[in-house]
């Protein structure tokens, strides 16, 4: 009972802000879903290295329970084995739940706003094991969150975020602690600022950063098992009405992280579908 | 024949008795996208009795047209426009409603609704004395209020009796 209800929590409360069904694919950003609002996003995220590839597909759920705070959860799947290093940005194995916080939120003007996010979650180990060093290691749920600010308009975007991820030790083992970064900055031109019936396009580049700690195994921790990296690239983002499909790449700009262990990881590149199912409902009072 | 006669004389009758929102146009703030305009869109038509709703991206103008003998309530276009995280600045509307209170102290009320509108004109010269009690169709301004709040002062720029 005592699980289930552990469980029905960390359900009910957190997951992070990063490939949302609004905003940018890779970063961090500040939008929520609307009050009632059901959002539904599945795609293929993919991190190639000399040692291999691996892709992870999933599902996540978002529901507006206010007009500034949305929780959600995303079931991941993952194929084939790179074994690379941590990644929170990028989606792993693990399930993970949480809620966002919108608690900034100044609308000033016509087609503007500038506003902040904060975002906390629970991680737990799926039912797939990780390849490479995280692969060895007995698994346990962690904790993460982040902060995103920014701002939305017509023709421009820009957010800036950033997260960390803690996890607990099993058997004296113990994933690295993650701490990651964003910028990223969209614009769309003038001549597609069209109308509600018309798609909504927007392009963006994406700047991360990601630094993981040393991997514990054995109540040890691994020599050189730490990594730090920096990676840019462009992502499109398309909305029509209720239907979003957003996709861009990423290459290393900076690469700090063991060959041996982790081989050298080339390029990133994610492709994101979302459903917005928007609420109807008005009381009548 | 009579019959037909009662009916269309009844209907006449209900016409002109009834009071509701014609016409909404709400200026919304923090819309930077299609589908911010689509959630709007799909809330106020969720709110009986809307007939249109046009959202305009580049001013944030939001129009919406309602049906003869609605029952909606300015609280619930207020909520449409929060609820997906905007906000409004003035929403002008053209309503039908009775002249109450009296003449140094009119309200606007619109029946079937709880709603209730201090008077103020927007220009001098319009005396609204000689239209208390009766059922009037309005143009005015209800000027922005707090989240969650209704404007208490309709700022009217039209008032006549109606027919």
């Amino acid at each position: 009972m005592k699980s289930f209800l552990i469980l029905a929590c960390a359900l009910a409360l957190p997951a992070v802000a990063v490939a949302s069904d609004h905003g940018p694919v890779f970063s961090y950003a500040t939008p929520v879903n609307s009050q009632g609002e059901f959002s539904f996003d599945t795609g293929l995220f993919g991190r190639n290295g000399s040692q291999g590839t691996q892709l992870s597909t999933g599902s996540g759920f978002g529901y507006g329970v206010t007009p500034q705070i949305t929780v959600n959860f995303f079931v991941p799947a993952t194929f084939g084995s790179g074994s690379l290093p941590e990644s929170r940005i990028f989606p792993g194995g693990e399930w993970s739940a949480g809620a966002s916080w919108r608690f900034l939120h100044s609308v000033k003007s016509v087609g503007q706003r500038i506003e902040s996010t904060a975002s906390l979650g629970v991680v737990v180990p799926g039912p797939q094991e990780d390849s490479g060093i995280l692969g060895s290691l007995h698994r346990a749920p962690g904790v993460t969150g982040s902060l995103a600010s920014g701002l939305a308009s017509r023709s421009q975007y820009a957010w800036v975020g950033a997260g960390y991820s803690h996890f607990a030790e099993a058997s004296h083992d113990r994933r690295p602690d993650t701490f990651s970064w964003s910028a990223v900055y969209g614009y769309r031109p003038a001549r597609l600022r069209r109308g509600v019936d018309k798609w909504d396009y927007r392009g963006f580049a994406e700047l991360t950063g990601e630094h993981t700690g040393k991997v514990r195994s054995g109540g040890v921790d691994v020599p050189g098992s730490s990594s730090t990296s920096l990676w840019l690239g462009p992502s499109v983002l398309a909305i029509f009405k209720d239907v979003a499909i957003a996709g861009g790449v990423q290459g290393p700009l900076f690469r700090d992280a063991s060959d041996s262990i982790y081989g050298r990881e080339r390029i990133r590149f994610a492709i994101n579908f979302s459903y917005l199912k928007y609420s109807a409902h008005a009381s009548s009072h | 024949m009579k019959k037909i006669f009662a009916i269309a004389i009844l209907a006449l009758f209900s016409l002109a008795a009834q009071a509701e929102y014609e016409q909404i146009n709400l200026t919304v703030f923090g819309m930077d996208c299609a589908p911010c305009a689509h959630a709007i869109h799909v809330s106020m038509k969720g709110i009986q009795g809307v007939n249109t709703v046009d959202v305009d991206l580049n001013t944030g103008l939001v129009a919406v047209k309602l049906n003869p003998g609605n029952s909606a309530t300015m609280h619930q276009f207020n909520q449409a426009v929060e609820k997906n995280g905007f906000t409004h600045k003035d929403a002008v509307i053209v309503a039908r409603g009775k002249v109450t209170g009296t003449a140094s102290a009119p309200f606007f009320e619109v029946a079937g609704t709880q709603d209730r509108f201090a008077l103020v004109p927007a220009k001098a010269g319009v005396d609204v004395a000689a239209l208390l009690g009766k059922t009037v169709t309005i143009q005015g301004v209800l000027p922005q209020a707090g989240k969650g709040k209704m404007s208490a002062t309709l700022r009217y720029s039209s008032i006549t009796e109606a027919p």
